[in-house]
């Protein structure tokens, strides 16, 4: 549930592969260990059984983890993961910053 | 304690209700007055609440319920894989909703759980609110600690902490502590903030004060931005004035008033002031550009200085190559190999092999092998190596004319 636009370009943005992990993997980090699928797929907008593709993957990659709570898997996001999204959003801000002028955005603000 | 049934599909006018009330799905209370339930109400399913409902604790299950009047918990609401829509004011002491909880008036409780959506109407207030997707208020939100996984638009905050998967939008308000955000920050009003880390762009349409800022990607500040320390990995933009203790920029740097430091600066890329540059210590890799800019402390350049009035610094430090344009003050200032550079004034001035330089005010001069001057002016003295050159024969004077800065 990320905010695709772009400021600057005003249209809606289409939601990548990648997008869609950095979602997950937010939205996992907010449950701090204890991030049920169910609850994952409300807070990421996202069915559960496309979610549980994603997040296998996830977990395979070593971007989340899996434990048991109570008999049932709650993940959790790894280093790794936390690596993943701070590279993820910095590369989102530099893609911007090459592809609109700052001072066209601040200009345009003003008018 | 007794529990009162409503069957699945039925339509019934209640008031006070002694223990529990459970509710089968699709079911529409219409309240006399108020609907009070002593105990726990429980709603299996979907259901609809025509007027104000009270209760000691709230359940909902596998559905969408909506009260169109306030909704008071003495204890806590919990909805599994439910809704909750209230067009009144919501009061409890818990709130746990796994899809989404829509208010219409003023909300307030120790703690909001949201697993998807929380849509606020008024004002919010809370200790702690977590929300898993979107967040959403337009009145005005008091709280110690603020989660979102998503995005989160607020009108006007009170806060502590703000800590942000996705992007935030702020009509503006202070956050005591520290605000944390991964994708985009925004703050349309006046902001105060303890510090602020954002992972891609940050932008203040207003002024903002506050301690740390650190921002990977992309700073605009339309107004004046005050900070302790700033550090930014890519492009830094203020529209007004800039003030703090010190700043260090990956990329380009551009200030459209003045940037007043205490301390050092650092900019791998170029920075522009339109105004006055100051502050203790600059490192630059790239270019300056700045109507005025003085420090106290050293300043090293690697690659081109431009300023209309003047850069004066205790000691200056153009590396090789780089060139300057305006007048050079420094109790020190050293060219190095085969940098440029207009008049220089000092204590002591040297210029390195290949270096050159239009009039020279100083002290003590050195000019080494091949180095170029036009003039020189000197109190103490002036060494000059062989094939250095000085156009104009160097003059001797008691007294240097003023420098300027």
């Amino acid at each position: 549930m990320l905010d695709d636009r772009e400021p600057g370009r005003g249209g809606p943005r289409r939601r990548e592969a990648t997008d869609l992990y950095a979602t997950v993997l937010e939205v996992v980090k907010r449950y701090h260990g204890a991030a049920r699928i169910t609850r994952v797929s409300y807070g990421a907008g996202m069915p559960v059984d496309r979610l549980r593709t994603l997040v296998e993957r996830l977990v395979a990659l070593g971007l989340l983890k899996a434990e048991e709570i109570d008999g049932r898997p709650a993940y959790d996001i790894t280093p790794r993961g936390q690596e993943f999204l701070s590279t993820y959003w910095k590369m989102r801000a530099y893609i911007e910053v090459l592809e609109a002028n700052p001072e066209d955005r601040i200009s345009r603000r003003r008018a | 304690m007794s529990e009162m049934r409503i069957p699945r599909g039925a339509e019934v006018r209640l008031g006070a209700v002694d223990g529990d009330l459970r509710a089968e799905s699709s079911v529409r209370i219409t309240a006399e007055g108020t609907v009070v339930v002593s105990g726990q109400a429980r709603f299996d399913g979907s259901a609809e609440v025509i007027g104000h409902f009270e209760c000691a604790r709230f359940r909902a299950d596998d559905g969408t319920v909506v009260i169109s009047g306030d909704l008071v918990v003495h204890e806590d609401v919990e909805a599994r894989d439910s809704t909750l829509e209230i067009g009144g004011a919501l009061k409890a002491r818990r709130v746990d909703v796994d899809r989404k909880l829509r208010v219409g008036g003023a909300a307030e409780a120790e703690r909001f759980e949201v697993g998807g959506v929380l849509e606020g109407a008024r004002t919010l207030t809370a200790k702690g609110v977590s929300v898993g997707g979107k967040f959403h208020l337009a009145g005005r939100l008091e709280a110690e600690s603020v989660e979102a996984g998503g995005s989160v638009e607020l009108a006007d905050v009170s806060i502590d902490t703000l800590e942000v998967g996705g992007t935030v939008r702020l009509g503006g308000g202070e956050v005591r502590r520290s605000i944390e955000v991964g994708g985009r920050f925004r703050s349309a009003g006046p902001l105060k903030f303890g510090s602020i880390d954002v992972g891609g762009l940050a932008e203040f349409d207003d002024s903002a004060t506050g301690g740390s800022i650190e921002v990977g990607g992309l700073l605009t500040a339309s107004k004046d931005l005050t900070f302790d320390q700033l550090e930014i990995g890519g492009v830094g933009r203020i529209g007004g004035n800039g003030t703090g203790q010190r700043a260090e920029i990956g990329g380009k740097f551009d200030v459209r008033g003045s940037l007043t430091l205490a301390h050092a600066l650092e900019v791998g890329g170029s920075i522009s002031v339109r105004e006055v540059l100051s502050g203790e210590r600059l490192e630059i890799g790239g270019s300056l550009d700045a109507r005025r800019a003085t420090f106290s402390g050293p300043v090293e350049i690697g690659g081109q200085v431009s300023t209309q009035e003047g850069l004066k610094a205790a000691r200056i430090r153009l590396e090789r190559k780089s060139r300057a344009r305006g007048p050079l003050v420094g109790d020190t200032v050293e060219i190095e190999r085969g940098a440029k550079v207009e008049d220089v004034y000092g204590g002591v001035v040297e210029l390195e092999e290949r270096a050159e330089a239009r009039r020279i005010f100083a002290a003590q001069v050195r000019l080494r092998e091949s180095a170029v001057a036009d003039e020189v002016t000197y109190t103490q003295s002036v060494e000059v190596s062989a094939d250095a050159r000085v156009r104009s024969p160097p003059r001797k004077v008691d007294t240097l004319p003023p420098f300027p800065l």
